[in-house]
């Protein structure tokens, strides 16, 4: 448990976040009410940067493309504990707060994360904190953890800007992380409302296909024969792919899923030329590659069908999430206290949302927790999820986040020692950089 | 002319007088159907038949096929005035063998009965004098392009190459010194009346194999390999093709699947699929099959099965010769008036007559007599005296007409004639249509 000397700092920090509540959940409304999509986040990091300001931090900018880190260093060395939020939208045109223009929405609570690093950060610049800590703290606030615009990111990574198509995993390679030993966020959810945490459990890894059918185009009505449909190539890779689904294993949580990106230009055309964008889910990036061969073979059976040819480009996506028990235990314990017994629901570890975040490529290289906060109605990136209880969804994970930080680096910094003295993370950040350029692919599969 | 119309009303006269007989086998063989290969009764009775009224007769040609020579004794054109003996197997149909299942749901016991009627005709010594050339009446066997599975172990076994009786018969030279060949088909048409000309789709005939992977179906689906899964996505890529297809090539695709799986709870290992692939001409034909293999094999590869398409040779399409569609055209008119000669449109089924109109002046004229639907189980011939009796009249009249005078007119209508292939050609045709590959992509 807390040594006493710690309660009163803890202490100390809620009430800093009591308050600052109402200016907390205001900074989150204002991100809500200028959503903006993954790696176009200007608005966003502005106001953020603007915000950490004020509260005094040094604010490195411009990290991959919108990302920043502010670094708040204790008086004695020690480990760094990150702090992160993340600054982008879903596009969700239906929804009632989407961006008219963009159809950029935040249907994902990125803008909850945002008021409660705000709060973190507002709680531990109190001049008192900086003694107490044996270490740093940084507050990241990465950009794109929604792995969608596939192709308007390729482009950026054509033009040189990026590498990797999601804020977290450029942050890596870009050494945004070298200095960081462990790392936490709250993400908000739509789940059990009864407890107001949720702690634990795991997400799937995926990888992104990009597939381009190249038939040959010709007039439907006059010369369908002379044609070359790409369409019924991709519609029928897409049946083929559906064929597929009783050998998943449910232990493997596979999803695969597409979309039709380009279904063809003109009706009374043969469509010449058509991209379809799929995903494959599953419980790691090794269970991954045998489904992904046979959904790479379907592909190709489309193509074969119908005398087309198909591109294949395939893209690294994430990695499955590793959660620390370590630190998960302290948030517990950290939650009851502030928030009262039965305040925190325990998924076990081997729980896995279907979905997916870049957290878990963090988790591949150093300890991390990702827990929910309840806090909203309606379906997790659907045209009604709206954050309701902005207690819950900002000012909650903010107290029980500054209080694990201050277990972590107070006392000497004997939690967060032992934490990494537990931990045993897969790879280090090098070798998670070349295991993600291996998994970008592009093959070109032409029957004829 | 006056010596041609004589000639006519002696093999009229001669037919009327046994035209109560000569229906009379059409209707026993529609009692006793039997399928493509398998024509003992009827066989044996067509044999009977001529050596009962004096002709030559050979048997067994192609196991079943029977072949009657009329010999005028005078050197002329060879016409061959011909009749199917096979049935189909049509369950449910009234005349179908409660065994097996076969019935005459096309029509072919009324093809014998007017070849027959030729015959009985032609026989009279008084027309016979007044002619040149010969005459061959050939019962062949199996029109129907079915039992696929029997006629590839016939294939195995030796005993045949193709599965039309009428290719046998070309194959077995049958057809080598032949000039001009005919035969009605039933039809069902405005009642009443004669079908000429017209036309028919070719086709060749692919039975399919899908060998994946049994695995417990519920247990361990994941180590299995699904056929009916591969099948399934074959049939379906067929399908997207059909957009390709042009209208003037009247393509006809249409699959069954023959094995579908083994037992349900077990992932289906083995799946069979018999498809024809048809169309008006063989480059069609043969663009189509193409489309159709790379079809089944997306099935394979989306799977991860093998598929094994074994392609034979089908019929050839038939181009019926305007010459003799046109002296034909004359006699039917005698018989039944101008009105009563319909002109036929092109016809997307098939018929081995498709592969005689190849290599010689073919006509196929139909004898519209039937009710229901061809091939299904209420196709009756309704009318036999028209079936029977007129559509014997008419063929002899038109064998009059070609062997008359000396058989002028036949002789021009075999001058004109511009065969697509000689026979040599079309058997190296029809053995290119052969073949048989396993794919594993």
């Amino acid at each position: 448990m807390i040594p006493t000397e710690l309660s009163e700092i803890r202490a100390l920090a809620l009430r800093g976040i009591d308050a600052a509540t109402r200016d907390l959940i205001s900074a989150a409304k204002t991100v809500y009410s200028t959503p903006e999509t993954g790696f176009s986040e200007f608005k966003t990091a502005a106001f953020v940067q603007e915000r950490l300001q004020a509260l005094g931090f040094v604010v490195e900018t411009g990290i991959a493309r919108t990302g920043m880190k502010a670094v708040l260093r204790g008086a004695q060395p020690g480990p760094t504990v990150a702090v992160i939020a993340e600054l982008d939208a879903l596009r969700v045109p239906s929804h009632p707060a989407a961006d008219p223009e963009t159809g950029a929405a935040h249907v994902c609570g990125h803008h909850a994360q945002i008021g409660s690093l705000l709060g973190v950060a507002t709680a531990l610049s109190a001049p008192e904190m900086k003694n107490a800590l044996h270490g740093n703290v940084a507050f990241i606030i990465t950009p794109a953890e929604e792995f969608i615009d596939i192709q308007d990111r390729l482009a950026l990574k054509n033009a040189g800007e990026l590498e990797f198509l999601s804020g977290k995993q450029e942050m890596i390679r870009l050494g945004t992380f070298d200095d960081v030993d462990m790392a936490m966020m709250v993400h908000t959810s739509a789940g059990n409302g009864s407890s107001g945490l949720s702690v634990g459990g795991t997400s799937n890894a995926h990888v992104s296909h990009q597939v381009r059918y190249i038939g040959k185009s010709s007039h439907a009505g006059g010369a369908p024969d002379q044609g070359i449909n790409a369409l019924q190539a991709a519609m029928l890779a897409n049946s083929a792919i559906n064929a597929q689904r009783e050998t998943f294993r449910e232990s493997d949580v596979v999803r695969v899923h597409g979309i039709i990106s380009n279904g063809g230009s003109s009706v009374n055309a043969i469509p010449g030329e058509v991209l379809y964008e799929g995903r494959v889910r599953a419980k790691s990036v090794e269970a991954i590659t045998p489904i992904a061969e046979r959904i790479v073979r379907c592909y190709r059976a489309g193509a074969l069908a119908m005398g087309a040819s198909v591109e294949v480009q395939s893209v690294a996506g994430y990695h499955a999430l590793r959660q620390d028990p370590t630190i998960q235990q302290m948030f517990v314990e950290n939650a009851e206290l502030i928030l009262g017994r039965n305040s925190v629901n325990i998924v076990p570890d081997s729980q896995t949302h279907g979905g997916s975040t870049d957290m878990g490529d963090l988790s591949m290289i150093m300890p991390v927790i990702h827990p929910y906060a309840n806090s909203a109605s309606g379906v997790g990136h659907g045209h009604d999820y709206i954050i309701n209880d902005y207690d819950r969804a900002v000012v909650a994970p903010a107290k029980v986040m500054a209080a694990t930080v201050i277990e972590l680096l107070g006392n000497s910094a004997q939690k967060a020692t032992e934490t990494l003295g537990k931990s045993n993370p897969p790879m280090t950040a090098e070798e998670y950089v070349a295991v993600q350029r291996g998994r970008f692919s592009t093959e070109t599969y032409n029957p004829s | 002319m006056a010596e041609r119309a004589n000639l006519k009303s002696s093999f009229s006269s001669a037919i009327n007088k046994r035209s109560d007989e000569l229906e009379r086998v059409a209707r026993d063989i529609l009692d006793y159907p039997e399928s493509g290969y398998r024509e003992v009764r009827t066989s044996k009775l067509v044999a009977d038949w001529f050596r009962n009224s004096g002709f030559e007769v050979q048997t067994g040609i192609a196991k079943t096929g029977v072949i009657a020579m009329l010999d005028t004794g005078k050197p002329g054109p060879h016409i061959a005035v011909m009749g199917e003996l096979d049935s189909l197997i049509v369950p449910g149909h009234a005349h179908a063998d409660a065994e097996t299942n076969a019935a005459h749901a096309c029509g072919h016991h009324a093809q014998i009965g007017s070849m027959l009627t030729v015959a009985a005709g032609l026989l009279d010594p008084s027309v016979k004098d007044g002619l040149v050339g010969r005459i061959s009446f050939m019962a062949t066997p199996a029109e129907e392009y079915i039992e696929l599975e029997y006629r590839q172990s016939l294939l195995a076994k030796g005993e045949i190459e193709f599965f039309g009786g009428k290719q046998e018969f070309i194959k077995l030279g049958f057809f080598n010194d032949v000039d001009i060949a005919m035969l009605t088909h039933t039809g069902g048409e405005t009642s009443g009346t004669f079908g000429i000309g017209g036309s028919n789709n070719g086709m060749i005939g692919k039975t399919v194999q899908y060998i994946g992977k049994a695995a417990h179906a519920g247990g361990s689906p994941h180590l299995g390999v699904n056929a009916l899964n591969a099948a399934h996505l074959g049939l379906a890529a067929i399908h997207a093709q059909r957009e390709s297809f042009r209208d003037s090539d009247t393509v006809r695709v249409h699959p069954i699947i023959t094995k579908g799986g083994a037992a349900v709870n077990s992932v289906p290992a083995d799946v069979r699929i018999e498809t024809y692939v048809r169309a008006s001409n063989v480059p069609a034909i043969l663009n189509t099959s193409e489309k159709i293999d790379r079809a089944l094999r997306a099935g394979a590869l989306a799977t991860g099965a093998k598929v094994r398409i074994t392609t034979n040779p089908g019929y050839l399409p038939a181009k019926y010769d305007d010459r003799l569609t046109e002296i034909y055209r004359h006699n039917a008119a005698s018989l039944i008036g101008d009105d009563n000669v319909i002109q036929l449109n092109h016809s997307s089924g098939c018929t081995d007559m498709g592969d005689v109109s190849q290599i010689i002046p073919t006509i196929q004229p139909t004898a519209n007599a039937t009710s229901g639907n061809g091939h299904g189980i209420d196709y009756l011939v309704e009318n036999y005296e028209l079936a029977v009796i007129k559509a014997g009249k008419a063929m002899g009249m038109t064998v009059i007409d070609l062997l008359a005078d000396n058989g002028e007119k036949g002789r021009k209508v075999s001058g004109a004639f511009n065969a697509p292939m000689t026979i040599s050609e079309y058997l190296h045709r029809m053995r290119g249509f052969r073949s048989d590959v396993t794919y594993s992509e």
